[in-house]
């Protein structure tokens, strides 16, 4: 009779985090929020939020309405500067610069942290133009290296092939998803660093939204990304890590595998879950 | 898990109880396939020896019916976090019930053929393993109904116990065969009964793993307390 050798117990538990499941490069911090707090006047929207936003990766915001998700998209790029009674104080630092400070140049900065929205907002000029308008803003480039950077823009959200043989005409006959990779297309061609997104498929059907969804996979292979959603399947197919929103705070915020499997906060569960109030 | 607040949508609500309940009621029926097993084999309870066998074409379309309501689920809810792992639990857990419930079945068929062994050594190894695995698997289901992770970690630790017991049989039995060849065939069953009681004490752990992660999210290791210092390693033809 031959004998095994018992094997003993490791006395320790596993979690999702230790396994390849979750991220397994730590990118840098591309922008790093510190102590904010938000008003809209009287009104204080956002509560003392801290959060990292990791280099060449997608962060998922995720919240009921009016938990300050958008308004947190709405202060990385000061987006809030064009409203008055609006105010930010603590840090958002990005490029070791806290952009909050009132010396900071703004377009420059929405430059470099550009922003798309919920509905496609193409400007009522060409196709070519409405990439080109951003680029001529920015910089004094050649025709011959505009139409460079405009083909580019538009091979990259995949738009190249379906409208080269018209790049003239008009941006809004284009359907609703073509508009909003064109838009996407508009923010890449001044080549931003971080790329804000607010709910940017919400106005799109299923299909034009999965290849919104592609193009963010391949997005985040050069740019930081921040996406809000109302949709969770969403922040589960595309984020890296996500952070629920509740109320003006940040409730959570953790590796996309670890926040649809193992919250560790009862009010992040039970939002997921669609247990909420 | 189950201890949650209510979904907004009801109906969730209530494709998650039944799926629960399915499951519960496996729980019920495999506890009482191996009780009567065990009082077949221990009390020669020709009677009781035949529950177990009947019982099985239901434990087998409760399993099914688990099954399918849990990749409905899946497919139409898109489960997250408790939700999730509560379905995954219950697919993975109804798989192990329907096998405690063939293993007793198994023990139910063997009944009669042992029974020379009584007063044996052997034999009253086989009465505490039989209680043993009997409290486990209570505990295992209890734990799987109340969502109770602390439980479910006991029953997980328990079931050296069993592994030590059966190891003691084994090397019984072993030296019982040597010793008078026409105990052969009576002893293989035994080990038989034996090794389907230790079986069951397995997936009553397996239970309790999935209740554990289920209600913690975490999972426990993969390589649980053994029993014994040894373990045998003879194949074992079913």
């Amino acid at each position: 009779m031959s004998i095994e050798v018992p094997v003993k117990a490791t006395g320790m538990t596993q979690s999702l985090d230790s396994t390849a499941a979750s991220r397994d490069v730590q990118h840098p911090v591309a922008m790093q929020v510190r102590g904010l707090n938000f008003y809209y006047g009287t009104s204080h929207a956002l509560h003392d939020i801290s959060i990292d936003f990791p280099e060449r990766s997608v962060t998922g915001m995720i919240g009921p309405s009016g938990c300050g998700k958008s308004t947190l998209l709405r202060v990385l790029n000061r987006m809030y500067d064009l409203y008055p009674g609006q105010r930010a104080t603590g840090e958002v630092i990005f490029d070791k610069q806290n952009i909050l400070n009132s010396g900071v140049d703004l377009n420059v900065l929405r430059s470099r942290i550009g922003m798309v929205f919920q509905k496609p907002t193409p400007f009522p000029m060409s196709i070519y133009d409405n990439i080109a308008f951003g680029i001529r803003l920015h910089e004094r480039v050649s025709r011959s290296e505009m139409d460079g950077r405009v083909e580019d823009a538009l091979r990259r959200v995949a738009l190249w092939a379906e409208v080269q043989d018209r790049l003239s005409a008009s941006a809004t006959a284009l359907s609703g998803g073509q508009q909003q990779r064109l838009c996407i297309a508009r923010t890449i061609a001044v080549r931003p660093e971080v790329i804000l997104l607010d709910e940017p498929t919400s106005a799109l059907d299923p299909v034009s939204t999965a290849r919104i969804e592609e193009l963010l996979d391949e997005l985040k292979t050069e740019f930081t990304i921040a996406i809000v959603t109302h949709n969770m399947q969403q922040a589960a197919r595309c984020a890296d890590q996500v952070a629920f929103f509740y109320m003006g705070r940040l409730i959570e915020v953790d590796s996309t595998a670890r926040m649809f499997t193992t919250p560790r906060e009862q009010q992040t569960q039970d939002y997921i879950t669609g247990r909420f109030g | 898990m189950g201890n949650e607040p209510a979904h907004t949508i009801t109906r969730y609500d209530q494709e998650l109880d039944r799926l629960r309940g399915i499951v519960a009621r496996m729980g019920g029926l495999v506890e009482r396939q191996t009780a009567q097993a065990i009082a077949a084999v221990v009390n020669q309870n020709e009677e009781a020896a035949l529950e177990p066998p009947e019982l099985d074409p239901e434990v087998d379309a409760l399993e099914r019916e688990a099954e399918m309501l849990a990749i409905r689920i899946l497919a139409l809810r898109a489960p997250m976090a408790v939700d999730l792992r509560v379905i995954v639990a219950v697919l993975k857990m109804s798989g192990d019930l329907e096998r405690i419930g063939d293993y007793a079945s198994s023990i139910a068929r063997r009944a009669g053929k042992v029974e020379v062994l009584d007063g044996a050594v052997s034999f009253s190894a086989l009465r505490a393993m039989a209680r043993l695995v009997q409290e486990n698997l209570h505990m295992a289901v209890e734990s799987m109904v109340e969502n109770d992770a602390e439980r479910a970690q006991e029953v997980w630790k328990a079931d050296t116990a069993v592994d030590e017991l059966y190891t003691t049989m084994f090397r019984e039995l072993v030296t019982y065969m040597m010793e008078d060849p026409r105990k052969i065939g009576p002893c293989i069953h035994l080990l038989f009964v034996a090794k389907n009681l230790e079986r069951i004490g397995d997936h009553a752990t397996n239970i309790a793993e999935r209740v554990y992660y289920a209600v913690t999210g975490e999972m426990l290791p993969s390589v649980r307390p053994r029993g014994g210092a040894a373990r045998t390693n003879v194949e074992q033809p079913e």
